[in-house]
């Protein structure tokens, strides 16, 4: 007998209410910090550390949100990676970076163009390399453990509210207990024909 | 919000892709790369005026409500608001205080390279202003008329309207202003005020801060109303001149020179220098000599005095030095894109500051004072006729593009105009139209160019619309220059657009006039800072009426506002009774008292009240139902 397949749960998302979002940016700055050295703000910017956001606000029909990865089920970054560095790890599209050789396969794939790549050192001329590599929303893995974060930075940041982390299952469990209690008041006053 | 179209401006959409083709950013790249633009910000919640600071509102009510020191929204939106007012109330009386000491120099023999060039104006200043001038000579009158003008800047007697606010508005408005306490008495004193008022842990109240704004507002139609004059005095009061405007005015054939800014001070002392040194431009090689061209305000300066051609206006500032025939821009100050000393430097164009106050990293300083102007302007155009010798003629791309432009509408040259059809009774001939419904009424074009909103479009969408339902218009600024460029400041452009009555009445003028047509579809009355004249004819109707001029069918429309002095000059528009439209939306929207206040509230104080609509032809329509609200109240 075949063992029962454990189901796979969808991944975590980052998800912004566009209502809400007033497009100031502070999660572009929360996210690139949190990347970083672990320093603030201030010290990164005093230090000219070459910090990157792996989200981007934008504004497209009036609309204005961050766009980042959507941790996709199916995702073509994983299939377009030539070296395995991009792939379904620890419930999210991870790229282990140790591995990526930075060819912007995953970056032309993706298509919410929420893949960049970039390096962490400043720029040599006389480099043989950039050391660049993939770089996209890790749901602020490393951060949160090494601050005991429950939430990215980007969802701490936000002065709105507008962004939150979304977990599918609980967020589907929302929609369907919020309409069944709408269809019960209904159905109080409903008989069906035998 | 973007924006897909950049310039309804054929010049501008002609040289775009020369932009991109030389690799040079121009302001609608930087505006697009700034979206989105922090929402904080746009609707006046980031309070920015303590160490404490920054502080945000949270518009939706779940975030913060208060900033660190306790000020919520309307506090944060007002402290803002009236600290742009004082703003721009500043940059227009610098200005003002630079042309007053100029006065005051060249009457003691200080500043030899300027004189009176317009002794009738003097006088006229002088009696507003309750100084003689009966055997007196030109100089001591006008020392008498500098020192009268500087006590605006020196008065402490808070209870006493600064002189020239006396000197020109009506009794009514002068008593209404006072009573509620907004009748400015020095204007270093009434900004001074507004930031001391805006410091932290000082005024909280919204009402009380506006007011505060309104002051400081009123304070900056002085300082513009001073330094128009007394330009008048120096350089002489514009009369009608026929020239062009847009990039095909920049000639392949002769040393261009732009001036740039705002100030005629140093800009018409240029105009003089080239008329001499045009020899030297032509030993260089240009066929036509020293060609001066304006851009934004000192454009207009020098094109409503003496008809030199303008260029373009703020937005397309860059476009000008994107021809590759620009062999010189020199500016003073205002609205000089920083950005212009790197477009310069993909040229041979010498990109050149003139005051020690305004410096720009890249730019070519030649230090200017009123004292020695005339060495200076010299220096200037000899930097150009040697940067002429290094154009490149392959590199040059100027679009045929320019349109006929009548200008030079100073409140004088109106009345004098006026004053050929009645000779008797001056004002009549306006008075009378107004009243049998040939003028429905008169709109206001002022301010700048924005680039949230595709330039020069607004104001061409709605000047089109009013002139149809027979409004007559008037305008200035970066607003005239608009109209300059697209022709519609021509007698055909009257023929064209202007409805059967205003179409009469001006043709009438025109014709009196001896023009052998009618007057342009839109009167040019000058720079920005020359707003003051179209208050002027609105206060001589008010006078011979026996009105204000709230009650006048008077309306302003700043379609593309961007500067703080935008700002300032709106407000006073409003606290001089003047339903006034932006184009457009203030940061102010945080706030619905502060909002409310300025739109709504303000009405029952002053008359005046801010209408706000980015939609052109909505806008159209709200402004024509100020003018008619405003006849009804006359019983038209």
């Amino acid at each position: 007998m075949l063992p029962n397949p454990e189901p796979i749960r969808e991944n975590v998302i980052v998800y912004t209410d566009p209502e809400r979002c007033l497009g100031c940016h502070s999660c572009e700055l929360a996210c690139a910090v949190a990347h970083g050295e672990g320093l603030g703000l201030l010290d990164s910017v005093a230090r000219r550390l070459p910090l990157h956001a792996r989200n981007r606000v934008v504004v497209g029909d009036g609309v204005t949100m961050p766009i980042q990865c959507r941790q996709c089920e199916d995702a073509p970054c994983t299939f377009a990676c030539p070296t395995g560095a991009c792939r379904q790890a620890g419930g999210q599209v991870r790229i282990f970076e140790q591995a990526c050789i930075g060819c912007k396969l995953c970056a032309m794939v993706c298509p919410f163009g929420a893949i960049t790549v970039r390096s962490e050192q400043a720029f040599d001329q006389n480099a043989r390399t950039h050391r660049g590599v993939a770089k996209k929303c890790d749901l602020c893995a490393d951060w949160r453990v090494a601050n005991g974060k429950a939430v990215t930075a980007c969802v701490e940041a936000c002065p709105t509210g507008a962004t939150r982390l979304v977990d599918l299952k609980v967020y589907r469990q929302a929609l369907a207990e919020a309409r069944a209690r709408e269809l019960a008041q209904s159905h109080r006053h409903m008989r069906l024909p035998v | 919000m973007t924006n897909h179209i950049p310039s309804s401006d054929p010049a501008v959409k002609a040289m775009l892709p020369r932009a991109k083709e030389c690799g040079v950013e121009t302001v609608w790249d930087r505006y697009q790369a700034q979206q989105p633009q922090c929402g904080f910000g746009s609707l006046g919640l980031c309070c920015r005026n303590c160490m404490k600071g920054p502080c945000r509102i949270d518009p939706f009510g779940e975030g913060p409500q208060y900033g660190i020191c306790g000020a919520d929204r309307d506090t944060i939106v007002a402290r803002q608001l009236i600290r742009m007012m004082a703003g721009g109330g500043a940059a227009h009386s610098e200005h003002g205080r630079h042309i007053a000491l100029t006065l005051l120099h060249m009457a003691e023999g200080k500043a030899p390279d300027y004189r009176v060039r317009d002794e009738a104006k003097l006088s006229a200043v002088a009696a507003k202003l309750g100084i003689s001038t009966k055997d007196r000579p030109v100089e001591e009158v006008a020392r008498d008329v500098a020192l009268k003008t500087l006590e605006d800047f020196q008065s402490q007697d808070y209870g006493t309207g600064a002189n020239w606010l006396t000197a020109t508005l009506t009794p009514r408005r002068l008593k209404r202003l006072k009573d509620a306490g907004l009748l400015a008495h020095n204007i270093d004193a009434t900004i001074t005020g507004v930031m001391a008022r805006t410091n932290v842990g000082c005024d909280a109240d919204p009402t009380n801060l506006v007011l505060g704004g309104i002051r400081a507002a009123i304070a900056d139609y002085d300082g513009m109303t001073l330094a128009t004059e007394l330009s008048d005095i120096l350089f002489g009061t514009p009369k009608p001149i026929v020239t062009a405007a847009n990039l095909g005015v920049i000639k392949p054939t002769a040393v261009n020179i732009a001036v740039g800014g705002h100030n005629p001070l140093l800009s018409d002392i240029v105009c003089d220098v080239a008329a001499e040194m045009q020899e030297a431009a032509m030993a260089a090689g240009a066929k036509d000599g020293i060609n001066i061209v304006g851009i934004c305000c000192t454009g207009n300066e020098v094109m409503m005095r003496h008809g030199i051609p303008l260029a373009t206006n703020y937005l397309s500032q860059e476009m000008a030095v994107l021809t590759g025939a620009l062999d010189a821009m020199v500016v003073d100050m205002q609205c000089i894109m920083p950005s212009m000393p790197r477009v310069a430097e993909c040229f041979h164009t010498q990109f050149i500051t003139t005051l020690d106050e305004n410096r720009i990293p890249g730019a070519l300083h030649v230090s200017f004072d009123e004292k020695h102007a005339d060495e200076a302007a010299r220096k200037i155009v000899e930097i150009a006729i040697a940067a002429f010798g290094r154009r490149d003629p392959k590199g040059v791309r100027i679009p045929d593009i320019k349109n006929t432009a009548v200008v030079g509408f100073s409140a004088e040259a109106i009345v004098g105009a006026l004053s050929l059809v009645n000779p008797d009774d001056t004002l009549k001939p306006l008075i009378d139209n107004v009243i049998n419904g040939n003028i429905q009424g008169v709109c206001l074009f002022a301010g700048c160019n924005n680039p949230q909103s595709t330039q020069d479009e607004s104001f061409q969408v709605i000047a089109k619309k009013l002139a149809a339902a027979n409004v007559l218009l008037l305008a200035t600024g970066c607003g005239a220059a608009c109209f300059a460029k697209h022709g519609l400041m021509t007698g055909e452009a009257t023929e064209q657009f202007a409805g059967p009555g205003l179409k009469a009445v001006l043709t009438a003028i025109g014709k009196a006039a001896g023009l052998g047509g009618p007057l342009p579809l839109v009167l040019h009355m000058g720079s920005c800072v020359d707003n003051s004249r179209a208050v002027a004819v609105a206060v001589a109707l008010a006078n011979k009426l026996g009105v204000d001029i709230s009650d006048l069918p008077v309306v302003a429309s700043a379609p593309e506002a961007m500067s703080e002095k935008a700002v300032a000059i709106g407000t006073w528009s409003v606290a001089l009774g003047l339903p006034t439209h932006l184009g457009t939306i203030p940061p102010v929207m945080g706030s619905q008292t502060v909002t409310k206040l300025i739109t709504e509230d303000v009405k029952d104080v002053l008359g005046g009240y801010f209408l706000v609509d980015p939609n052109p032809e909505t806008a159209a329509e709200k402004l024509l139902a100020a003018i008619k609200d405003r006849r009804a109240g006359l019983g038209l």
